[in-house]
């Protein structure tokens, strides 16, 4: 008698908890399933389609894919994207972690230091990328002029954007730059997180600071990195405006990545089904890269 | 599910309004730069004069990506633009392709349009026999030179009548100093179009058709003023997006290729005190041996009608009004350059103050053939893309000539197969 | 004798460390400074002179009229009032919803939740380029084209936001939330009492990265608002642009001042990110 009563109310309080639960999720969901969530099936649907945005969608299953493949443009993106990403993701994390321990300690001027670092992420792009261009400017810009100051001659200047072989790795420099600042504060939210008392526990036993980064903030900051990874990669997957800013995936194709080739699809060639095709792709592999970095999380979290 | 079956209908059908009201008919116009233009509002206000019962409302879509931003909005069916500027054949071909204009054959036969008065325009805008467009504005390529640096070079100016090699070796004499006193013989700005369309003026060949080794001689010449300093590196200005008018303001060149919407905005910023040139003259684009003088590089800005608008009448009486001679001569008055060009118009735009009185400059103003800086072709926007990637590589040196020329060919014959 | 030796050589490392973290914070200073300068130093200059080389820092005729230029040439403050309202807006929905949102994600067990997030988290990863003309039409088809309502819809229900929120969440002590429950506290309760104060860091940084990226949103005015008086900023910086001539000294002017709103907040928040706030509630 008391099990099937006990077993009910069990099953009533779960439905409850089922209910609050989804209360919560509710308003941010619904807005989202709307106007976000709708239009992103309907351009997965469109990856097997011919569409022109203004006449008929036409089915065509797995035409579009079956281009990619010989598609040289895209094979080119591709490569261009994942150099892009391996590159900027560590070094953003390294350099915003760096700074954000740096700045959390007491030290003079620290307002002044955060808000310098977090400069770059904050002012319009137009004007940041123009700025840079003539910083790296390949003749007369101040990086060059202290290339050649150190013995470096004329001839063998890197000439950044405007080289096959170096544009890429301004694009990377810019992006690590401009985008230190804005992790650099999710590191600094995170540091708020962790108790002070371990620190001072650590203090009293004889750890040394390097030690205490180690053993206390690394593992502390674990879902913070996490997010900081994740969202990062997901980010230089998507990478475009930088892009177009800086090099317009020039020169040639040396800068073309994944969403450049999106756009131009799109808009240029107005071919909606095809450029949808293109993002099916790179959202399997940004999917494919978070769910191994989930595991990675379950795993740690687990031990 | 619902949802995605809602949506899945709103696209494929478009919106369905209700009929339009009589009465006031409102026009939106679709354009760029709005403020910073002279002649639009003169051109509505004149129109409204004649017809008012018709407003003409302007949406202004913003210079850089016009193209793109005018697509977005005409998808799907959008009923809500009636009148497009379309700011060149790319665009042209590509809302042609789409169906997004009104054919204007009909249009044009039953209010007796004279396609003779745009010189060729009109029939270098018709795709198979059909028409969607009428020239509005035509500007075309002149050399602009700076009389201040070759008085001071003593050197003689340029003259109607040169060969492009006579304007290589007259830059050569013209460059002279070093470092921030350097004065370049000549100017080339980084489109594609000013290099490659140099090419095209002996009528035999297009930029929409490979192969194009003809463009040979022509990229030659400019890289090697370049590697001798003649002219500025184009990576230098790629990358800091350098307009032209800012080195010409400066002192800086001798002479420059570049269009005839120049004209206006030179004058207007010498009479505002913000340059250092004040005394500069045209003259015609220098020719290929066997072609005559006065053949040169143009663009055409047309205007059109949407498919989908509900004010179709309305909306081509505007067009109509708009490049007309009536819309020309508001457009010759602020110093614009109209799709119709006759001794009329050249005699307001040659009074302009500011324009240089010589007799050369006006003289410069005649000229002989027009051919479009990129003939229509429904690839036209793909092909521009694929040919601005080569010249870029083939101007900052990641590439040597043949090449950039051979990606070129192969690139343009594989969107042209698709 | 021991503690005098472990402090004196901790003092030196100390003074080391301190040195070396002083230099390193000077060079990123300056590597984030110069670039600054020559948008101060630009933005005082005509078009023609901000390319020129070599750069002249501090311009000769410096040209203040350009401030007062930017005012005249677009409308900046109809431009600079939009922005504010939409970036008010959005900001305080992203942080109520999301936050509200990621509580579930982060303390409570329900069916599908999983699911559910990596739902959430997967939408991040698909570029907006892909889907925009289909949601373009679908906002048209619910005449929300040309308003600002629009924008407001797009961006204040972000999955970021959620993602961001649920991750600061998970570092609160779940003991804190089980105690409440026996206190006899709901879940509302509990998110409003216990969660949101303690996640002030979190919400301070949400706050500042939703200020930002409408402040500096292009896309997204640029296809919904073609009414000049509905436009933004950034659409306002491009008008500057335009087909036959372009105005860098402007732009530079421009962004000088719509940088300023947005250094004032990240100021302002500064002391949410002071160490040692959120320690309290272990010893409960």
């Amino acid at each position: 008698m008391t099990a099937e009563i006990t077993a009910k109310s069990l099953k009533k309080r779960k439905f409850k908890e089922n209910l609050v639960a989804y209360s919560f999720i509710l308003p941010n969901f619904l807005g989202f399933a709307v106007f976000t969530l709708g239009p992103i099936i309907f351009a997965v649907y469109l990856a097997f389609t011919t569409w022109n945005g203004s006449g008929p969608i036409t089915f065509v299953g797995f035409k579009n894919f079956k281009n990619l493949i010989t598609d040289e443009l895209f094979l080119t993106a591709l490569k261009n994207t994942l150099v892009y990403c391996v590159a900027v993701v560590p070094l953003t994390v390294v350099c915003s972690l760096f700074l954000a321990v740096m700045l959390n300690q007491k030290i003079f001027a620290r307002n002044f230091f955060r808000t310098v670092n977090f400069f770059p992420y904050v002012a319009s792009l137009v004007a940041v990328a123009v700025v840079w261009n003539m910083i790296f400017n390949p003749a007369k810009g101040p990086v060059n002029q202290l290339l050649m100051l150190f013995g470096v001659p004329d001839d063998k200047l890197p000439r950044w954007a405007a080289d096959k072989n170096w544009a890429m790795f301004t694009v990377i420099l810019f992006s690590v730059w401009k985008n230190t600042g804005y992790y650099m504060i999710i590191y600094l939210a995170g540091l708020q997180g962790i108790s002070a008392q371990l620190y001072e526990a650590a203090t009293l036993d004889g750890a040394s600071k390097h030690q205490q980064f180690k053993y206390i903030t690394v593992p502390q900051l674990r879902p913070t990195t996490f997010f900081v990874i994740v969202m990062l990669t997901i980010q230089c997957f998507k990478v475009y405006d930088q892009i177009y800013m800086i090099t317009q995936a020039g020169p040639g194709t040396a800068t073309l990545v994944l969403v450049y080739h999106i756009y131009n699809t799109a808009f240029i060639d107005w071919d909606l089904g095809y450029a949808s095709a293109i993002a099916m792709v790179l959202f399997l592999l940004v999917l494919a890269v978070t769910l191994v970095q989930f595991r990675g999380e379950r795993k740690y979290a687990n031990a | 599910m619902a949802l995605v079956l809602s949506a899945g209908m709103v696209f494929a059908n478009g919106q369905k309004e209700a009929p339009a009201a009589k009465g006031p008919v409102t026009l939106k116009w679709a354009l760029w730069d709005y403020a910073q233009t002279v002649y639009y509002k003169p051109l509505i206000e004149a129109f409204e004069a004649e017809n008012p019962n018709i407003k003409i409302e302007p949406l202004d879509l913003g210079s850089t990506d016009y193209q793109t931003m005018l697509s977005t909005q005409l998808t799907g069916g959008d009923s809500s633009i009636d009148v497009v500027t379309i700011k060149d054949i790319p665009g042209y071909a590509t809302l042609v392709k789409a169906g997004q204009l009104v054919n204007l054959n009909d249009y044009v036969k039953a209010k007796k349009i004279n396609l003779a008065q745009y010189n060729g325009g009109a029939e270098q805008m018709t795709v198979n026999g059909n028409l969607y467009e009428l020239p509005f504005r035509s500007d075309f390529r002149i050399v602009y030179y700076n009389k201040d640096v070759f008085d001071k070079a003593g050197e003689k100016y340029p003259t109607n009548d040169m060969t492009w090699a006579q304007y290589d070796a007259l830059a050569r004499k013209m460059t002279s100093g070093s470092g921030a006193a350097k004065v370049y013989g000549n100017h080339y700005h980084t489109w594609r179009s000013i290099v490659q369309c140099e090419a095209i003026l002996d009528g035999k060949n297009t930029v929409v058709n490979p192969p194009y080794d003809f463009m040979k001689p022509y990229y030659e010449r400019v890289l090697n003023e370049q590697q001798d300093g003649i002219c500025m590196d184009y990576a230098q200005l790629k990358t800091t997006s350098t307009h032209y008018s800012g080195v010409f303001y400066n002192n800086s060149v001798a002479m420059m290729e570049m269009g005839s919407w120049f004209i206006s905005t030179l004058s207007n910023q010498i009479a505002q005190g913000k340059t250092e040139v004040k005394n500069w003259g045209i003259v015609k684009l220098p020719h290929a041996d066997g072609v005559k003088a006065g053949t040169t590089v143009g663009t055409i800005t047309g205007i059109a009608v949407s498919n989908a608008s509900k004010k179709k009448d309305a909306a081509l009486a505007f067009a109509a009004f708009l490049t007309s001679e009536k819309g020309a001569t508001v457009l010759a008055k602020t110093g614009n350059y109209p799709g119709i060009m006759n001794d009329n118009i050249a005699g307001i735009l040659s009074g302009m103050k500011g324009f240089p009185q010589d007799a050369a400059s006006k003289e410069a103003l005649k000229t002989t053939k027009l051919y479009l800086e990129i003939a229509y072709s429904d690839k036209a926007l793909q092909i521009d893309a694929a040919l601005n990637r080569a010249h870029d590589s083939i101007m900052t040196k990641n590439c040597t000539l043949d090449e950039g020329i051979a990606q070129m060919n192969k690139d343009v014959k594989d969107i042209l197969s698709k | 004798m021991q503690t005098l030796n472990v402090t004196k050589s901790s003092r030196i490392a100390n003074i080391t460390w301190k040195s070396f973290v002083y230099f390193i914070l000077g060079m990123s200073a300056l590597l984030t400074l110069i670039p600054f300068v020559w948008m101060l130093s630009s933005s005082l200059k005509l078009d023609k002179d901000v390319f020129r080389f070599p750069i002249e820092w501090i311009p000769k005729h410096p040209r203040w009229s350009n401030y007062k230029e930017i005012w005249e040439t677009i409308p900046l403050g109809r431009f600079i009032f939009n922005t504010a309202k939409l970036t008010v807006i959005v900001t305080f929905l992203q942080m109520l919803t999301s936050s509200f949102a990621a509580y579930a994600f982060a303390k409570l067990n329900f069916k599908f939740k999983k699911t559910l997030f990596l739902c959430y988290i997967s939408t991040i990863a698909m570029p907006w380029q892909v889907y925009m003309v289909p949601q373009f039409i679908m906002m048209r088809g619910f005449h929300l084209n040309n308003t600002h309502l629009a924008i407001i819809c797009l961006q204040a229900f972000s999955a970021f936001g959620v993602f961001l929120m649920r991750q600061f969440y998970q570092s609160i002590p779940d003991e804190l939330c089980e105690a409440a429950r026996i206190d006899g506290m709901n879940e509302y309760q509990i998110w409003g009492k216990i969660m949101l104060p303690l996640s002030k860091p979190a919400l301070s940084t949400l706050l500042i990265f939703a200020f930002v990226g409408t402040w500096n949103d292009f896309l997204g005015p640029m296809i919904y608002l073609t009414k000049t008086e509905l436009k933004t900023i950034q659409i306002g910086l491009r008008m500057f642009i335009t087909q036959y001539s372009s105005e860098y000294g402007l732009i530079m002017a421009a962004s000088v001042v719509v940088l300023i709103p947005v250094l004032i907040v990240f100021l302002s928040l500064q002391k949410f990110f002071v160490e040692g706030i959120a320690s309290s509630g272990i010893k409960g």
